[in-house]
């Protein structure tokens, strides 16, 4: 029911940045669809996010604004990276991401944003409304809070069933719009809208998990290692510090560094955009 | 499988309909075996699968079958139900035209009719027929559905309905509620009384017993007489609601009151919140406070006693948020005192020095924004009043490890 009106406030969901990025789906909720009705971004295991709490390590910072300062800093969790977003509008968060220094980790509250580029690219972005400066306390429980989270949202896709084609005019008026929870229909939106691969995000909720055990095991090692590994991951680091979309530069960067701290890093090719052709 | 399509077969032939039994098989194989349909629901999409091929529109023929609401025990049938309308609630969203609870002599369920099905209106206390209506499940409770294809037909005879609501309310404490749609009985003190602001409405509140406060809604339909605040009843028949995570009764036609001799000490059983501070609001670190109501002021304006010279108070307002709910928490003095490691004295030296109040929340949001914190305390209203706060405890390796060992496995 939450969304239906504008004075309850909206979750803050978690998910890894790995399915944040892969979305690609957003809406405007309620009947007319005017422009003040709140907008959301449907991620791939069916979290319907008009907000999301993010804890990572930021990689890197820079302001891109011209005349005004327009903060942008990089999050990496143990699934992949996230773009996010501080300017004018947002004057507090601006101004914390502007004195912190890379790497750090930190804990991000924001709302997600869709952007098209030209040639159907689509980057998943945060505009953040608070940026704090975290500890790797903050950091261990959001991996194991979103990880209980994304298999939670996993379960409810498995019960989703997939009505056989043909079938349609029967079911025509018990619209899909009409399931009977909100989480349920959530799950089966994601499941039509991606044909989601459940077994994928499962194995990426395990490598989230395993570089969280590691880190954990790993004592004193991890501890010290990490900050300085998290910045080879992308040995790139953004040369080109006022260009405006990343997509460009970062299309087929790959990582050459398999650091301890984020064993994910190693194993899959780092795309940064998602092209919808493939998807739909 | 061979009966079943027989039995198709036979219906099609009724609208001379000639379709070959391989080809009905192969349907009725491809939905039962591939897609696990269950044969009922496999047979009526068979079914009507041809009869749409060959142009014949499957609505006259939809098979309803006439039911008792103690009959219905899953989603998704098509039914036909003898009723009567036993309360109507404010639809939540403007997809919905109406909806309530109907009964008849063995139960009441919720319904819900759909803005889009155009039909007429039911009206509170009359008895219908319902036809061709779909049942749905939420958390174990049905429902049912009104939809362009069904129908509405008012009855002569009255539908025996308030026997089977009445037997099902049960006695319970205020903190037992946590379901929509329950009926139950109440022992209460009436907390407070609130303006009204629709007609509908003939009082509302807040009632508390022992164990907390819940909102109650009387209905001017239900013709009840008035509560008085700081008096003690027995409510009897409500039914209980739920609007975004918050509770609520409602007194109907059906409900009673009943004043108590005794008088119910309210108090409150505290609850337990765990998830991370996302939000350190406006009105948290430095304020001042009426000295007459205590209510924070606002640019030094009392809402209910104008300019006053204020008194200094610290205080948190937040935002818990679990990833699933949120809960806004207020934290007092004491507690934030502590928290923090300020005291008013010093904050109000951070102020003045700063010359603006503000500084004094950055600096708490700044030590709090984005940790999980664990809260126990009493709810009132959207808050949870915090008696102790504490961060959550470190992640350990036994808790990942217990986590990825139920994934492997599933």
């Amino acid at each position: 029911m939450a969304g239906m009106t504008g004075f309850s406030r909206e979750v803050a969901r978690r998910i890894f940045a790995e399915e944040l990025k892969s979305s690609n789906y957003s809406f405007r909720d309620g009947e007319d669809q005017h422009q003040y009705a709140p907008s959301y971004l449907l991620t791939p295991t069916g979290a319907k996010c008009n907000r999301v709490f993010l804890v990572g390590t930021l990689i890197e910072k820079d302001d891109i604004g011209g005349d005004t300062e327009y903060w942008r800093g990089r999050v990496v969790d143990p699934t992949g990276s996230i773009l996010i977003y501080a300017g004018q509008y947002q004057p507090e968060a601006a101004q914390i991401l502007a004195g912190l220094e890379t790497p750090c980790f930190v804990a991000v509250v924001g709302k997600p944003n869709l952007y098209q580029t030209d040639d159907g690219n689509i980057i998943i972005s945060l505009r953040a409304e608070s940026i704090s400066q975290a500890n790797e306390s903050t950091r261990n429980q959001w991996i194991l809070d979103t990880a209980r989270r994304t298999l939670e949202r996993l379960s409810d896709l498995s019960q989703v069933r997939v009505p056989p084609p043909g079938e349609d005019f029967t079911t025509a008026d018990s619209m899909p719009a009409e399931a009977s929870s909100s989480a349920a229909m959530d799950a089966e939106r994601a499941m039509q809208h991606y044909h989601v691969d459940i077994e994928h995000f499962r194995q990426m909720t395990i490598r989230a998990l395993s570089a969280l055990k590691s880190d954990l095991s790993g004592g004193a090692f991890a501890e010290e290692a990490r900050p300085v590994n998290a910045a080879p991951v992308w040995p790139e680091a953004e040369p080109a510090g006022k260009e405006d979309s990343p997509a460009s530069s970062r299309k087929g960067g790959n990582k050459k560094a398999a650091s301890p701290g984020w064993p994910a890093s190693d194993d899959v090719e780092e795309i940064e955009t998602i092209n919808i052709k493939k998807k739909s | 499988m061979k009966e079943m399509v027989d039995q198709i077969r036979v219906r099609l032939r009724d609208q001379k309909i000639d379709v070959s039994n391989e080809d009905i098989e192969s349907r009725l194989k491809k939905l039962i075996v591939d897609f696990r349909v269950p044969e009922g629901e496999a047979r009526r999409s068979v079914l009507n699968y041809f009869l749409k091929e060959h142009g014949i529109m499957p609505v006259a023929r939809a098979s309803s079958e006439k039911v008792k609401i103690e009959d219905i025990k899953e989603a998704g049938r098509w039914v036909d139900l003898e009723i009567k309308v036993l309360d109507l609630w404010e639809p939540a969203s403007g997809s919905i035209s109406q909806t309530g609870l109907v009964g008849d002599g063995t139960g009441s369920l919720k319904f819900v009719k759909w803005t889009k099905s155009e039909l007429p209106d039911l009206e509170l206390g009359k008895s219908y027929i319902l036809r061709r209506v779909v049942t749905d499940e939420f958390q174990g409770r049905f429902s049912v559905k009104l939809n362009k294809t069904s129908q509405i037909e008012p009855l002569e005879t009255d539908v025996e309905a308030r026997s089977a609501g009445r037997a099902s309310a049960e006695p319970v404490r205020v903190v037992e509620i946590n379901e929509p749609g329950r009926w139950v009985d109440l022992e209460v003190k009436v907390a407070q009384l609130w303006e009204t602001n629709s007609e509908s409405i003939s009082q509302s509140g807040l009632v508390g017993d022992e164990t907390g406060t819940i909102k109650f809604v009387k209905w001017a339909k239900a013709e009840l007489p008035n509560l008085e605040e700081g008096k003690s009843y027995r409510l009897s028949n409500l039914v209980t609601d739920e609007f975004q995570g918050r509770f609520s009764v409602k007194l109907n036609k059906t409900s009673q009151i009943q004043p108590l001799d005794c008088d119910i000490a309210i108090g409150s059983v505290a609850s337990e919140f765990s998830g991370a501070l996302v939000d350190l609001q406006k009105g948290s670190g430095l304020i001042k406070r009426c000295p007459v109501c205590k209510r924070s002021l606002a640019k030094g304006v009392c809402t209910e006693h104008g300019k006053v010279e204020g008194t200094y108070d610290l205080r948190i307002k937040a935002v818990l948020d679990d990833g699933r709910r949120v809960q806004d928490v207020l934290i007092n003095r004491e507690t934030t005192e502590r928290l923090v490691d300020i005291t008013l004295e010093q904050a109000k030296q951070m102020a003045m020095e700063a010359l603006d109040h503000e500084v004094v929340r950055s600096m708490i949001e700044g030590k709090m924004m984005g940790r999980y914190y664990t809260v126990t305390g009493p709810r009132v209203d959207r808050y949870l009043l915090v008696e102790s706060i504490n961060e959550m405890p470190a992640v350990s390796a036994a808790q990942v490890e217990d986590l990825l060992t139920s994934l492997e496995v599933a």
